[in-house]
């Protein structure tokens, strides 16, 4: 099991080799059973202070909302333009 | 107040403009004028009216199926304010003449310019340098000759808000910041309009309409979101904004027209993958 991130516009300049269609499978360290999403995104190296929306398993959370196990959890920039 | 003749004498009086197919009446367009012209009624009257008898101008036959009379009815009678006549703005605007809306005002301040070209509805090479929202009033009347259109070549702002307001059934917030996007929510709550929200960015794009939630939008950016992003981050084009433009343009139909409330959900349009996923954002 792993949890996948997917990331909306800008995020994905932030993850060299990111795959839209695929998005990105992160496991969890040896004895975790949880992890924030803050967190989350801290990991895989995505600024929190870009992060403006955030969805686990398409309901909105927030940074400090816990993201476990076979989760889907996407990540929002401002998304302003018209 | 002026209005038509029973059916059946209306009928007869315009008999060589219609087209009879088994239970399906269409008018065309000169018998439209042509009602008009003996009654006084504006041609939108006329249309509004004829639908409510189930009589389908033809520019809207093959709508059948899709909406009902009635509801094509409603929406030749609503004003709805379009903020922005940009990439959603244009879009949002060419849509809604097409659907049938009969009262738009246009608001908007800028000029087109050759980088718009990628992706605005509106601009071409003939109307570079031209204010958007008369290019987009004309352009739409091009299509639509019957339709109300008022252009505003004004940045919106809490001052000229509450009078652009008065009277609109829908705001379609078609502007290019999360905070700008923010203070018409506020204002158009102020007034007691419903905001259908629109954004764009890349291949992705952003729609919802929650009429009862009071600020929908704010609730999905419920942090401090400050002017436009620079650089790459807001490019996108044609195909993002053409479909998120239909997202909002349908949003909107589903509640003037079909009375049904796309609460709490979040469209998120991705054309990198292509996927289209309702989100359910905090209410």
């Amino acid at each position: 099991m792993s949890i996948l991130i997917k990331l909306s516009t800008t995020l994905r300049d932030m993850v060299p080799g990111y795959d839209p269609e695929t998005g990105l499978s992160v496991s969890l360290e040896n004895g975790e059973e949880s992890v924030t999403a803050g967190d989350l995104a801290a990991r895989i190296g995505i600024p929190l202070e870009e992060i403006k929306i955030i969805m686990i398993n398409s309901r909105q959370s927030e940074l400090d909302s816990v993201v476990h196990d076979g989760d889907r959890v996407a990540y929002f920039p401002a998304v302003g333009g018209g | 107040m002026a209005s038509l003749p029973d059916t059946q004498t209306l009928l007869k009086a315009i008999e060589p403009f219609l087209t009879r197919r088994a239970d399906e009446t269409d008018v065309s367009r000169a018998g439209i004028r042509l009602l008009s012209e003996k009654t006084g009624m504006t041609e939108r009257a006329v249309m509004a009216e004829l639908l409510s008898r189930d009589l389908w101008p033809e520019r809207f036959s093959r709508c059948r199926g899709a909406f009902s009379a009635q509801s094509l009815s409603r929406l030749l009678s609503a004003r709805i304010l379009v903020a922005g006549c940009g990439g959603l703005g244009g879009h949002v605007a060419e849509l809604l003449a097409r659907m049938g809306a009969g009262n738009l005002v246009l608001c908007d301040p800028d000029r087109f310019e050759e980088s718009n070209l990628n992706r605005q509805h509106f601009c071409t090479e003939k109307t570079l340098g031209r204010l958007k929202a008369e290019a987009c009033r004309e352009g739409l009347l091009e299509l639509a000759s019957y339709m109300n259109v008022e252009a505003h070549a004004v940045a919106l702002d809490e001052s000229n808000l509450p009078s652009l307001l008065r009277g609109v059934d829908a705001v379609m917030d078609c502007l290019d910041s999360v905070a700008r996007k923010k203070m018409l929510e506020h204002e158009a709550e102020k007034a007691g309009v419903p905001c259908v929200q629109g954004s764009v960015a890349r291949n992705e794009g952003l729609a919802l309409f929650d009429s009862s939630f009071a600020l929908p939008f704010s609730r999905v950016y419920p942090g401090e979101v400050s002017g436009n992003l620079e650089g790459t981050a807001m490019n996108t084009h044609v195909l993002t904004v053409a479909g998120t433009a239909t997202l909002m343009v349908s949003l909107l139909m589903r509640w003037l027209c079909m009375n049904k409330n796309d609460g709490g959900k979040l469209f998120h349009l991705d054309l990198s993958i292509p996927e289209l996923e309702p989100l359910s954002f905090s209410v």
